[in-house]
């Protein structure tokens, strides 16, 4: 269910449970959420921070170290030279020698820094933006609003002039925050890792982030609550906006603030005139809610009627199956039934087919009688063609005998 | 803006959501959302991707049917509507069919089986509450080691043996145990001259003492302490003298032990 409010109430930060006005939805707000895209800008952003580290240039190979090549019944490795000290001798240089140089030594020269474009990293503020402004991704951050009015929290100016630490955690917990800010407090632990030995010995979670216009106190109001922390509406921050590159953070604005976003970004038509060439994202798809387009009317009427897929049944085998032999040769029943019957004595089948059985006999009979009896038989007007051959080639064979045997007398 | 597949799309099987809790093995995924209505993490379920959703949710022993609809969506502290059901289960059904008559039917299901799931875990609660349940008490290792150890070293401290027999030599002498118990006079006789040394035994009334000749069963078991007996400096011959002579040179043989020396050769390497 795709819902877009056209109007954000604003509250009285003295008294949070009355209201003091409206202000209409900033667009910026209702812009595409793209966790990838925050993710990826984050991700670079964060290592703009680092400072270098590295091993000295000359680690591991302060040595006026060489090898003794061949010959001298040890490892070829560069050993250090002179003598007089347990030094002298020994391996230098390799990774795998005591004393030695690393495995590619960590440089200063890495790249440490990445730049992201300009749009892109506007792109991801205003996705951050409107992820905040959106409860169910607020909680699924892990913040804890649910005593929190409305989302996104708009607060009346006269908070940016609290000056005292005591009034302003006094009007946040007025505003639905104290579980919020116990959440913070509850969380601080020390650190795992080398980190708590090198200044940063306590962690703990993060808690709501304000954004105000004007800076009449607040700041410093602010700066003592753990895990409060505040931004110039001007000066958005992603890094604080999606901490750890995931977004929805709980954020509180104040009611200029809020007001000067409209100013800042804009609409999707005017452009942001604060940002020079900027226009805030364009989602993919202007309704992304799938299940309620597939079943519109507008497209419902405009389907095909849905497409019978032939089913084949159970394959039958017609040898087996005497319906399906039916089906395919007509007739085949009845014929295996005269079968059957012809088979049983007394049957007009049976006499049927002994009548023709005999009639089969007597034709053969009166056909052998007429041509397989007497001397004019097929065999017979072969045997004697060819005993006329026979004769013949005897009677050559017998002539060429006998005029060998004169040749040779 | 608040469309239920984009969310879905963030939270959900490749998304980030912090109430989620995959399992590897067997491979499911549970949401730690308190209001999510089985426990599991899919689109169905999710209290967050659903912008209506119905649950029961249990305090103190009442179920409570939330609801929450798209219209509340943007406001998390009145998200949330809650009808208190009755304890009749057949009631509290009737009254999830009336609040969401027109919702899916598959909402209405799942409420319902919700229900009586809670409604089973307390009858089960009740249950278990009555029979009192044993208490898990932990064995402390090094406590215990320690208090083995202490109480081996009471037990030698005390020296309960040494303890029991003066005890009950002391009840001997007093005379409680009468005539019941029959000792070798010059067993006897000695034990009592080893514990008065110091004092001056004619204070003792051996005469109160009568010895009767036992039977001969049990002369196989003083043999024994007749052998320590003799071994025993005696000082002095007080009260000797009433006394019948058994085994007196053996006595005075050993009367004045002499000590030798050996000279032991100690190798010095």
């Amino acid at each position: 269910m795709a819902t877009a409010r056209p109007v954000v109430s604003i509250y009285n930060f003295e008294n949070p449970s009355e209201k003091t006005g409206t202000m209409p939805m900033p667009v910026v707000l209702q812009s595409p959420l793209r966790p990838d895209l925050v993710r990826e800008v984050h991700r670079d952003m964060a290592k703009n921070k680092r400072q270098a580290y590295a091993v000295k240039p000359k680690a591991g190979y302060d040595t006026a170290a060489a090898s003794w090549c061949t010959g001298r019944a040890v490892a070829r490795i560069p050993r250090a030279p002179g003598g007089g000290t347990h030094r002298a001798g020994q391996a230098a240089f390799g990774n795998q020698a005591r004393g030695g140089g690393m495995f590619n030594p960590t440089t200063v020269w890495r790249r440490w820094h990445r730049r992201v474009n300009v749009t892109k990293k506007r792109h991801a503020v205003a996705c951050a933006l409107a992820a905040s402004a959106l409860p169910p991704l607020v909680m699924a951050r892990g913040h804890k609003i649910n005593q929190v009015a409305e989302l996104p929290l708009v607060v009346s100016d006269g908070i940016q002039s609290l000056t005292k630490t005591k009034q302003a955690k006094e009007a946040l917990k007025k505003l639905g925050c104290g579980e919020e800010l116990q959440k913070v407090i509850d969380s601080k632990s020390i650190r795992a890792g080398q980190g708590k030995a090198r200044n940063r010995r306590y962690v703990k979670r993060l808690g709501p982030l304000v954004i105000y216009n004007e800076d009449n106190g607040i700041t410093r109001a602010m700066r003592n609550i753990p895990g409060v922390e505040c931004a110039h509406v001007d000066r958005l921050n992603l890094l604080r906006l999606a901490p750890g590159g995931s977004f929805g953070r709980f954020v509180i604005f104040t009611e200029g603030a809020f007001k000067k976003l409209s100013d800042i970004y804009g609409t999707l038509k005017s452009g942001a005139p604060k940002k020079k060439g900027y226009t805030l994202p364009r989602a993919a798809m202007a309704n992304a809610d799938l299940a309620r387009i597939i079943n519109s009317t507008e497209v419902q009427s405009v389907l095909r009627p849905k497409m019978e897929r032939y089913t084949h049944g159970i394959k039958r085998n017609a040898l087996k199956s005497k319906e399906l032999m039916e089906e395919l040769n007509p007739g085949s029943t009845e014929r295996r039934a005269v079968q059957l019957k012809s088979s049983q004595k007394g049957t007009p089948e049976y006499d049927e087919v002994q009548k023709k059985k005999k009639a089969r006999i007597e034709e053969s009979k009166k056909y052998n009688k007429e041509h397989k009896k007497g001397d004019e038989t097929f065999y017979k007007t072969l045997m004697k063609a060819f005993e006329a051959k026979a004769a013949a080639d005897a009677a050559k064979k017998a002539a060429e005998k006998a005029d060998d045997e004169e040749d040779e007398e | 803006m608040h469309n239920d597949e984009t969310i879905w799309a963030c939270l959900g099987e490749n998304g980030f959501c912090s109430f989620k809790v995959r399992w590897k093995e067997p491979k499911q995924d549970f949401c730690r959302n308190p209001y999510n209505v089985n426990g599991l993490c899919n689109k169905m379920s999710c209290p967050l991707a659903n912008s209506q959703y119905a649950t029961i949710i249990e305090e103190e022993g009442i179920n409570y049917l939330y609801m929450k609809t798209v219209e509340r969506a943007h406001s998390p502290k009145n998200l949330w509507e809650r009808v208190k059901l009755s304890r009749n289960f057949l009631q509290a059904l009737e009254q999830i069919s009336k609040h969401l008559e027109f919702w899916p039917d598959r909402v209405i299901n799942r409420c319902k089986q919700r229900l009586t799931k809670m409604r089973q875990m307390l009858i089960r609660m009740r249950k278990l509450s009555l029979k009192g349940g044993t208490k898990l008490v932990p064995i402390k290792k090094k406590t215990e080691k320690r208090e083995a150890t202490r109480e081996l070293k009471a037990e030698s401290a005390a020296k309960v043996d040494l303890a029991i027999e003066r005890e009950l030599l002391e009840r001997l002498k007093q005379g409680t145990y009468g005539d019941i118990y029959n000792f070798p006079k010059k067993n006897f006789d000695s034990v009592m001259e080893k514990e008065d040394e110091e004092q001056e035994l004619q204070d003792e009334d051996e005469s109160d003492m009568e010895f009767v000749e036992d039977l001969g069963e049990d002369d196989e078991e003083w043999e024994d302490i007749d052998n320590k007996v003799e071994e025993v400096e005696v000082e002095g011959d007080l009260g000797m003298n009433d006394l019948e002579e058994v085994s007196l040179p053996a006595r005075k043989k050993r009367r004045g032990k002499v000590e030798v020396e050996y000279e032991h050769e100690i190798d010095t390497r």
